[in-house]
């Protein structure tokens, strides 16, 4: 719903948009991005949501220059499409648990999510978030024990912080940088480095795109200096890991 | 005088054909056969058995509560009843994310009655519950209006008969009333079940989207969109089928409204565009 009300207002305000120097670029962008990419970026237009909403609605021909995604996965099937180009690694991410401040279920790992009655909210399985909660929850065997309790599936992972935050729900599977963003309203529970899901954020220029250039050079940016410092202040990671 | 003929024909079609066309589009991406097939798909029957169970117990309150209501404000005038008209519309304008908001601001957790409730051992959000007090609250305003309009259009010298005659008000508004206006509520029941089998956005805010529990035929529509967008199509055909179902019993309601009662000829003319 928000993507659709982000795309109406693009469109309205395209008209008024000419008078940039280059011509403003439109960003699909998952939504864990919604907070540093206007930081690394303040001039194009973007449009947050869930990596695979944005996706169906490139795949329906939404016109967009560039495609930033919570995974590998979907730029990937794009580009296989012919939708986009070979996708690249901007950065990287790690999965916690974030519960209400009060933290009325008692959750202090991720064993406690099978306790009987806890409500838990997490991403739909087509949400990269998603699928990389039930990845965290193979690792430790806990699939049949957790999902259990699971209460709703989500369309983003800020929905999913939203119903936390908000006290409706005991805890949340989100992105590290998500958790730092409400900082008053959740305390964060961390997911074992040993069951860490591979969390990479790909971006592509959209094949469609009238402005490809303009688009190359906003995914070049993305792995510059000035980029990967903005992410690294917002709580992502490397766009490589760091040899040890 | 020709040229207007003209204009207003060709003004017409555009409008009709801008309003059919995404119609048309839904069932020329799916065919009858695939729309059958899909109503075996698990996600797709899952979520007819949500939206058909919370919009029905819905429907149920809103007759049960709603028709009282109704004809109190039809009937009487009292300090205050532009404010009570005022509240019952207010859900028909306002958007259902701020209904979402405010049902999670009421009976949330967290909410004005999430303590009451919780003593109560009721915990509303994520449950089924959850969809139909989404569902009563954004389809109710739908009833009640069509509901006042019914009973106000019944001819009072009639109820003033029976009274008369020695009926009592119970026995008046069963025998009299009830009768006479049952066309114009069967129209806002029809048109409320609608709104109400087509809740979105309050649902998914305040009790989420869940198959099986609380996943509805709309928020099916959602989630398979970026998964398999033939099933959301053949969801989407679904509902139009039970739209255009809906429609034609509002029509039938129509006809069956007592003819000597001062209705209007059209009950759409009494209710939002929502």
């Amino acid at each position: 719903m928000r993507v659709l009300a982000v795309v109406v207002a693009v469109a309205a305000l395209a008209a008024s948009a000419q008078a940039a120097s280059h011509a403003q670029l439109t960003v699909y962008a998952a939504a864990s991005l919604t907070d540093v990419f206007p930081k690394i970026d303040p001039g194009e237009k973007y449009s947050f949501g869930g990596s695979n909403a944005l996706a169906a609605q490139i795949t329906q021909g939404a016109p967009t220059d560039v495609f930033a995604s919570a995974n590998m996965t979907l730029p990937l099937q794009l580009h296989a499409k012919g939708l986009c180009s070979q996708p690249v690694v901007f950065t990287r991410n790690t999965l916690v648990i974030v519960v209400p401040k009060a933290n009325p279920a008692g959750i202090h790992n991720v064993y406690d999510l099978a306790k009987p009655g806890v409500k838990l909210v997490v991403a739909g399985p087509g949400v990269p978030v998603g699928s990389y909660t039930l990845q965290v929850l193979k690792n430790m065997n806990l699939t049949a024990a957790v999902t259990k309790n699971v209460v709703s599936q989500e369309t983003d992972v800020r929905e999913v912080l939203a119903k936390v935050a908000l006290g409706e729900a005991d805890a949340g599977f989100v992105y590290s940088t998500d958790a730092r963003t409400v900082p008053g309203k959740v305390t964060v529970v961390k997911v074992p480095a040993w069951a860490q899901p591979k969390v990479q954020y790909g971006a592509c220029v959209v094949t469609a795109s009238p402005n490809k250039a303009a688009a190359q050079a906003f995914v070049t940016k993305l792995l510059g200096t000035a980029a990967q410092k903005q992410l690294l202040a917002y709580g992502f990671l490397p766009r490589v890991k760091p040899k040890k | 005088m020709r040229a207007f003929g003209l204009i207003t024909g060709l003004a017409a079609g555009v409008a009709l054909a801008f309003l059919a066309l995404p119609i048309v589009a839904i069932f020329a991406h799916t065919s009858p056969g695939h729309l059958i097939h899909q109503l075996s798909n698990p996600v797709v029957r899952d979520a007819f058995v949500v939206s058909l169970k919370t919009t029905a117990i819905a429907q149920l309150l809103i007759v049960l509560l709603g028709t009282p209501a109704a004809y109190l404000l039809a009937t009487r005038r009292f300090a205050g009843h532009w404010l009570a008209v005022t509240l019952v519309e207010l859900p028909l304008v306002l958007p259902p994310a701020v209904a979402g908001i405010g049902l999670l601001a009421a009976f949330g957790r967290l909410g004005l009655l999430g303590g009451t409730l919780s003593a109560l051992g009721v915990s509303l959000p994520f449950t089924q519950a959850a969809v139909t007090v989404a569902v009563a609250y954004v389809a109710s305003p739908l009833y009640i209006r069509q509901a006042i309009a019914a009973f106000e259009a019944t001819d009072p010298t009639l109820a003033d008969a029976s009274r008369t005659l020695g009926a009592g008000p119970a026995r008046t508004f069963f025998r009299v009333v009830l009768p006479l206006a049952r066309g114009g509520l069967a129209a806002g029941l029809a048109l409320s079940f609608a709104r109400g089998l087509g809740e979105f956005g309050a649902t998914i805010m305040f009790a989420g989207s869940l198959q099986k529990v609380t996943q509805t035929l709309p928020l099916a529509i959602y989630a398979e969109f970026d998964q398999d967008f033939d099933t959301a199509l053949a969801v989407s055909g679904v509902l139009v089928v039970v739209s255009i179902l809906m429609l034609a019993g509002l029509r039938l309601g129509l006809s069956w409204q007592s003819s000597d009662s001062k209705t209007s000829t059209s009950l759409f003319g009494l209710s939002s565009s929502s």
